[in-house]
């Protein structure tokens, strides 16, 4: 390329824009998966989005992105135009997800500093014949053929042809939505993608690339070209309209003479100017364009030029109203973690301010500080609640992926599975929303594979023959439930047990005796799969307990329940965030823990005849009738050799999935609002420990893993 | 851009032939000084339990959380007895913050690059693999051992005392 410019910032925006006009693509597609036919939206929506993909993806040289989305584009430019019948619209539903799977893996490996070097032959073979399919079938009904939409490879190098006798003026603004970043870097990609059938172009502003500013003169008045080219306004029109933050397009023919003495690009630097300028030659030319659609305007009559004909009303139309996305910016996740973690040091700082003990003299009179030190928490408090949500994110795109896997596990299994989703508003951490997005696709493939039945085995059950998922989330007690459930044949205790006898997981338990529960935790366990066949989608044994890890490293539990016959559920009990909790602060052989407030059931205090020693050296005590095993947490993390009596130490009773355990600690600090760190990765997993965290004081204390603890 | 590179280069200049020597035992061991963040005085740690017993636990350096490791144990030495004089050097290597405990720290010293000896293959048995020293500084009249302080964090068994008492017959 002739200029130099910085390409990583036109790459991050390519990367960035691309991917959410992919989600969006098929989160359409998914909608209407079980129409008959796209409607005209859609289709419009799909052809536009192929168009931007295929223009930018072209700048960037991705040569063969270029292709595939060309190709896809092409079908639906053939739909729109055309608007054949009898399209095999799941066929086409597939070609377009397989376009926009090749697409992602092409933008994983760009993000990845790789080469987009996956080739798209394949399933450009495979358009082409749908392509061909659909005309066919257009042709024996006899229907007018609209012109191909031909795609010229772009070349990468530029040698402006030579001016002849057929050549044509123009003048173009451009217009860009107010909104748009790097107005400069899209303008440019117009005048490149110009470049290669123009005889001659001029462009104002000039310094587009190196001048950063240039973009908001662009985003004021526009940006002005004068294109010398042998092309018709059309073709003019549709090379520049690559890019869905163009907002209007102004094109006109003018005569040959004085063509680059105009001054055309001139106002723009004369403000005032501007706009009655504009104006007058609006008003002098838009008779022209408008007598060719035909339509009855007077010449000097007013024509606001949003109202232009063509193309791009169609464009404005289907936007969003500008004024909701204005309201966002997109921030780097790095900034709001760093802003997270000062905000976290803040509140460790204020504790030690408001606790120095330099104010703990007797007798000191400190109103004024007392007023001013909650005027402060208050402050850090609200500061605290604003990053928090800041950070929450609705799980509707994490449910919207959910529904690409129901569609191509049921379709490639043979099953008719229907996703239901409910409240996909709900909101989450962003780092949980991370977390949970693998255990939440293994949930769902097990559930259509292997809870929903095969249809004919659903109509003999009784079943209706379209089989049901529900996904659905909603807060309950300062957690987010998440539930996967289906309405398939269950699962089975005896075939679970038996299994697992095989396997020896039994140990000394009876079968007998155990709950339904209990057997159905034997599929968390690793290696364990009843599925006798192993799929694509799973039954390999490496999912449940992979699952059940992954909850648990966000501090959350997963719950298995199962009704034979009728289906199964199962519940994710997921934290809403993971930066800040409330905790229980409390001593043991000089060292503090700290345990999430949620899963403390009660503190006692103990009497040493309570206690049951086993021989083993297991303990328990009776607490009113029941008895809890007891933890003593200084000699479980081997911090202190001789045991304090249970009398001078404090239980803390946890109870978590259903599990108690009773913890022998030595001291109860109390109960405060806990800035949840790491544990320095330089220092191996410890068993029974999930992190760590800063006191008042500046000491600190570690983070116990309730989980860890019990099981 | 292009001071700033000057500036950079100069100090890459000035760092590389430096380092920091501390003692541990009866040797005395270098560690380059760009990875030395600073030295803190010996503070409150807080023990992490049921580590490797190097590891000696985490502190707080100004809101971060880091470990820190006794380097003497390390070393498989005799344990120190930590008073007010006992120092922690904290060191960045490849992004992992680590404090080490040592003895004394003694001095920073420039060691030259043709002054630097590849560690004498060890008589006894070639298949003690010289662990953590990559070299032997010479200055002046004494010798020190560098550090490799990727494998002094990361490498699992230990068998420095062996190479020291090695290292220490031969200057013998």
């Amino acid at each position: 390329m002739a200029e130099e410019f910085n390409t990583e910032d036109m790459l991050d925006m390519y990367l960035l824009e691309n991917g959410q006009l992919l989600e969006k693509l098929q989160e359409t597609v998914l909608e209407q998966k079980d129409a008959e036919c796209f409607d005209e939206d859609a289709i419009n929506e799909i052809f536009r989005t192929m168009h931007t993909i295929k223009g930018s993806s072209g700048i960037m040289m991705f040569d063969n992105v270029t292709k595939i989305a060309h190709k896809l584009e092409d079908i639906f430019y053939y739909l729109r135009e055309s608007k054949p019948d009898n399209v095999p619209h799941l066929e086409l539903v597939s070609h377009v997800l397989d376009v926009a799977d090749f697409i992602t893996a092409e933008m994983d490996k760009i993000r990845d500093g790789n080469d987009p070097d996956g080739d798209p032959t394949e399933l450009i073979d495979a358009m082409d014949v749908f392509l061909k399919q659909i005309k066919h079938e257009i042709t024996k009904v006899e229907k007018e053929l609209p012109p191909e939409n031909v795609y010229v490879a772009p070349n990468q190098f530029y040698i402006a042809p030579v001016a002849t006798s057929g050549s044509r003026f123009y003048q173009i603004v451009i217009t860009y939505k107010s909104d748009t970043q790097m107005s400069n870097i899209r303008a440019y990609t117009a005048v490149y993608a110009l470049k290669e059938s123009a005889e001659d172009i001029i462009y104002f502003p000039e310094d587009i690339i190196s001048n950063e500013a240039s973009s908001d003169l662009i985003l004021k008045y526009g940006f002005r070209m004068l294109l010398q080219a042998q092309l018709s306004e059309e073709e003019v029109r549709k090379i520049i309209d690559t890019s869905s933050e163009i907002e209007s397009i102004d094109i006109r023919e003018v005569a040959a003479e004085g063509f680059f003495n105009s001054d055309f690009l001139k106002p723009i630097e004369l403000d005032t100017a501007v706009p009655a300028k504009e104006e007058k030659e609006e008003k002098a030319e838009e008779s022209k364009p408008e007598e060719k659609q035909g339509k009855d305007i007077a010449p000097g009559d007013y024509v606001i030029q949003s109202k232009e004909p063509g193309k791009a009303k169609q464009l404005n139309k289907n936007k969003q109203p500008k004024a909701s996305k204005q309201s966002f910016i997109n921030v780097n996740v790095e900034k709001m973690d760093q802003l997270m973690d000062l905000i976290g040091e803040l509140v460790i700082a204020e504790a030690v301010v408001l606790q120095n003990p330099d104010l703990k003299v007797p007798g000191l009179e400190l109103q004024n500080f007392q007023k001013a030190a909650g005027q402060l928490t208050k402050i850090s408090t609200d500061l605290q609640d604003v990053i928090m949500s800041m950070r929450m994110m609705p799980l509707t795109t994490t449910f919207q992926k959910m529904n690409r896997i129901v569609f191509d596990a049921s379709r490639k299994l043979g099953k008719d599975i229907d996703l239901e989703v409910v409240g996909e508003n709900t909101e989450v951490d962003k780092n949980i929303i991370e977390h949970i997005s693998d255990p939440l696709m293994h949930l769902i493939r097990n559930a259509v594979d292997h809870g929903i039945e095969m249809p004919e085995e659903r109509l003999a059950a009784g079943k209706a023959k379209k089989g049901k998922v529900t996904l659905s989330a909603k807060n309950e007690g300062g957690k987010v439930w998440i539930t996967v459930q289906d309405d398939g044949f269950g699962m089975d205790r005896t075939k679970i047990l038996k299994k697992a006898k095989k396997n020896g997981l039994l140990g000394s338990k009876n079968p007998e005796t155990m709950t339904d529960r209990e057997v159905y935790q034997f599929i968390t366990y690793p290696g364990f799969s009843t599925n006798e066949t192993v799929t694509e989608f799973s039954g390999r044994g490496v999912g449940m307990d992979v699952v059940v890890k992954n909850i648990q490293t966000i501090g959350g539990t997963l719950d298995i329940d199962s009704v034979p016959g009728s289906g199964s559920t199962m519940t994710m009990k997921i934290p809403l965030t993971l930066a800040i909790i409330d905790g229980i602060v409390m001593e043991t052989a000089d060292s503090f823990f700290v345990v999430e407030t949620g899963i403390v059931k009660q503190f006692v205090s103990v009497k040493e005849d309570m206690m049951i020693h086993e021989p083993g050296g297991e303990e328990y005590v009776m607490i009113r009738g029941e008895c809890y095993p007891v933890i003593r947490l200084g000699r479980y993390l081997s911090l202190s050799d001789q045991d304090t009596s249970v009398e001078d130490g404090m239980m803390v009773i946890l109870e978590m999935e259903e599990k108690t355990v009773c913890l022998l600690v030595d001291n109860l600090i109390g109960e405060q609002e806990i800035v949840v760190k790491p544990i320095p990765k330089y220092i191996k997993k410890v068993k029974g420990l999930s992190g760590c965290t800063q006191l008042g004081d500046g000491s600190i204390a570690l983070i116990l893993d309730p989980a860890g603890l019990i099981g | 851009m292009s001071e700033e590179m000057t500036t950079e280069l100069s100090e890459g200049t000035t760092q590389r032939d430096r380092y920091m020597t501390f003692k541990s035992g009866n040797e005395y061991f270098a560690i380059g000084i760009e990875y030395i963040n600073e030295i803190i005085p010996f503070q409150r740690i807080t023990v992490i339990p049921e580590t490797e017993n190097y590891i000696k636990g985490l502190i707080n350096l100004r809101g971060k959380i880091i470990p820190v490791v006794d380097v003497a144990l390390r070393f498989n030495q005799p344990p120190l007895e930590y008073n007010d004089r006992t120092c922690i050097i904290v060191i960045d290597v490849k992004s992992t913050v680590v404090g080490l405990i040592v003895e004394r720290i003694a001095e920073v010293v420039t060691i030259e690059e043709e002054d630097i000896l590849p560690p004498p293959s060890i008589g006894r048995s070639n298949k003690v693999q010289n662990k953590y020293v990559y070299g032997i500084g010479k200055t002046g009249d004494s010798v020190k051992l560098l550090l490799d302080l990727d494998k002094f964090l990361h490498d699992e068994e230990t068998g420095i005392t062996e190479q020291a008492d090695s290292f220490a017959e031969l200057e013998e």
